[in-house]
């Protein structure tokens, strides 16, 4: 729920509530007051009958006044106090009933009681009730429809620079070398917002680059142990008395350090694809590639006895950097020759949609939330350095695709979309 | 035929020293900027092997002075900075061949022979050891006159071979010279042992002596 829509709910909510109270207690107040008015005026007539039959011994004679209404009925004792009612009365000209306030007394003339009755017409009280309720609904109207354009016109404005810088920060990515353009605006809140996010965005992008730096260096500062473990490696085994096993545990030396130098120049390369040193970019006829990778892994297919097919679209053009071209593939090929079962099968479909190179393998779905992480091995391969998959996904991702993975058939699908086809 | 190897790594230095050394071969050392370029004014190398960060200076300057004074030392880079860039930077200054750190050290071998061979031996096309003979241009080899029926890749082994003749070569370094670092297959020396097999076997039957000796499942030696 947006912010204006939740602000003009309680709003309207509170404004119809405090019309309708205010409206309903005014109407009770002004009818009170106003039947007290009437009661006065019955009161007054009263008194003037009852000083009339205190001068001349006798009530005085009926005038009929539009209205009201005089009548006078003998009655055989006092009925007690005098009392106030509300009734309903036909009036004389009309045909309708209308409302009316009552009056009845009890005098004594000459011995003889009588119950006098004076009713008065509440008909003008009820057109100004009437009048009253009107006017109250067209206010709470004329509110409602104030208080809207106001929401929509002024409060859009006033809360522009937040949507501003809200933009600003959706369009901010961690690492890319963009400045972050926040408005300027002399609202207090936004300023420290904005300062706020700037500082924080500012400290996240310097770790950011400090973390980068730091896997840089350090996977270059391994190189050269690396080279000198090796280089002694290189040397050790020109010595001809090297014995049987001796020679063994040079080969698991050899392997561990193949290892080690693989997994810190796909560190490398990972930070490298982050660092954006990837930029120029070629087109590439993505099946004629292929062809390439095919034949340079062909004797690795030819050795397991994998059966390859390739459905290709030889049409399929695609813009990017052939380092990382040669990388994806590189990784997509070893990936699916390395985990696949002797005798078993490699599809390759290249279509103006997508590339998917899919393999067969002993092992059932992998799991593909954890599948792209780094070192988020299967537990199942011992060969592996644990970067091919996460590698494939960054370079994919810097060039513009998407990686997907599937479990069909038996068969492992790796497949790349490019981003405006999905 | 003098080498010099410019590292400020002794260890990595020494160990080059001792895998390069041969009877044909003198090595020489340089640890720092300034030792390397006392080095280079006062005598000439037929290959000189550069380590691009030096305490005290750049390898890319030290280049940029060989040019500069005309030497005619070939010059190979050694770095850990494996970029695309560098090398493109380094081979543009000048030098001969590119190699990231780490590297094998048969690569180095292979890679200074290729450059001492097109320096001293710059009009000579053919490499001549034992009965065995190679044509670089034609990418060709013979025994005794008679052309061998190589493919490419075994055509690469024996080069690769014959840069590093007398010395133990280990099967990762082999694997890496002839499918390069793109392709994963650490631990998988199969397809090795077929081309070695194969190209043994060729040599053989063209009546050529076995000069390739596996050597403990570790390598294989190429000796004459």
């Amino acid at each position: 729920m947006k912010l204006f829509t939740r602000y003009n709910r309680i709003n309207l909510f509170a404004t119809v509530a405090v019309f309708l109270l205010s409206g309903i207690s005014f109407y009770f107040l002004l009818r009170f007051v106003l039947i007290d008015q009437v009661d006065e005026d019955l009161k007054i007539e009263q008194h003037e009958i009852e000083t009339y039959e205190s001068k001349y011994h006798q009530l005085p004679e009926i005038i009929q006044v539009r209205d009201q209404h005089t009548s006078y009925a003998a009655v055989n004792n006092d009925g007690g106090r005098r009392s106030f009612s509300t009734v309903k009365l036909k009036n004389e000209d009309e045909r309708k009933k209308e409302l009316f306030r009552r009056l009845i007394f009890y005098i004594n003339t000459k011995g003889q009681w009588y119950e006098v009755e004076v009713s008065k017409s509440l008909e003008g009280t009820d057109d100004m009730t009437k009048s009253i309720v009107t006017i109250t609904f067209i206010t709470i109207l004329l509110i409602l429809i104030i208080s809207f354009i106001v929401n929509r016109i002024v409060l859009r404005k006033l809360w522009q620079p937040f949507y501003d810088t809200l933009a600003s920060m959706r369009r901010f990515e961690l690492g890319k070398a963009k400045e972050l353009h926040f408005p300027s605006t002399t609202i207090e809140e936004f300023t420290v917002m904005n300062d706020t996010l700037r500082h924080a965005m500012t400290k996240a992008g310097e770790d950011y680059q400090f973390l980068k730096e730091f896997t840089e260096n350090a996977s270059h500062e391994l190189q050269t142990p690396l080279a000198i473990i090796r280089s002694k490696l290189d040397v050790l085994i020109q010595d001809e008395h090297l014995s049987e096993a001796q020679s063994k545990n040079v080969q698991g030396a050899y392997d561990a350090i193949q290892r080690l130098s693989r997994l810190n120049q796909g560190l490398l390369l990972l930070t490298k694809i982050e660092n954006g040193q990837f930029t120029d970019t070629v087109s590439i006829n993505l099946s004629q590639k292929i062809v390439e990778k095919i034949l340079q892994f062909e004797e690795m297919i030819a050795v397991k006895n994998i059966n390859l097919s390739t459905t290709m679209d030889q049409t399929v053009h695609i813009q990017m950097n052939a380092a990382l071209a040669d990388i994806i593939l590189n990784n997509l090929f070893s990936n699916a020759i390395k985990y696949n079962q002797p005798g078993g099968k490699i599809n390759v479909i290249v279509n103006k949609t997508q590339l998917e190179i899919s393999n067969s393998a002993n092992a059932d779905a992998l799991d593909e939330s954890r599948l792209f992480r780094r070192f988020a091995k299967s537990g199942q391969v011992q060969e592996g350095i644990g970067l091919g998959l996460a590698i494939i996904r960054q370079a994919a991702a810097y060039s513009g695709f998407q990686t997907n993975y599937a479990f069909k058939d038996q068969l492992h699908h790796f497949i790349l979309i490019e981003n405006n086809h999905s | 035929m003098k080498v010099l190897i410019i590292e400020d790594e002794t260890e990595l230095s020494n160990s080059i020293c001792t895998y390069l050394n041969s009877e044909s071969f003198v090595c020489e050392t340089a640890y720092s900027f300034s030792m390397a370029m006392e080095k280079i004014s006062l005598y000439d190398y037929t290959c000189i092997i550069l380590d691009i960060t030096l305490p005290g200076g750049s390898g890319l300057d030290i280049l940029k002075e060989l040019k500069a004074s005309n030497k005619t030392d070939g010059v190979l880079i050694i770095s850990a900075r494996n970029s695309v860039d560098d090398k493109i930077f380094g081979l543009k200054t000048g030098a001969d061949d590119y190699l990231a750190k780490p590297f094998h050290l048969p690569e180095l071998g292979a890679r200074v022979d290729a450059i001492i061979r097109r320096k001293v031996f710059g009009g000579k096309n053919d490499i001549s050891i034992g009965e065995l003979v190679l044509n670089i241009p034609d990418k060709t080899a013979s025994v005794k006159g008679k052309p061998l029926d190589l493919t490419r890749m075994e055509y690469n082994l024996l080069l690769y071979f014959t840069g590093n003749k007398n010395r133990v070569i280990s099967k990762g370094a082999m694997a890496e010279h002839l499918w390069g670092d793109d392709m994963d297959i650490a631990g998988n020396y199969d397809f090795l042992y077929t081309h070695i097999k194969n190209l043994r076997k060729k040599l053989l039957q063209a009546g050529c002596p076995d000069y390739i000796k596996s050597v403990y499942g570790l390598g294989y030696k190429f000796s004459v």
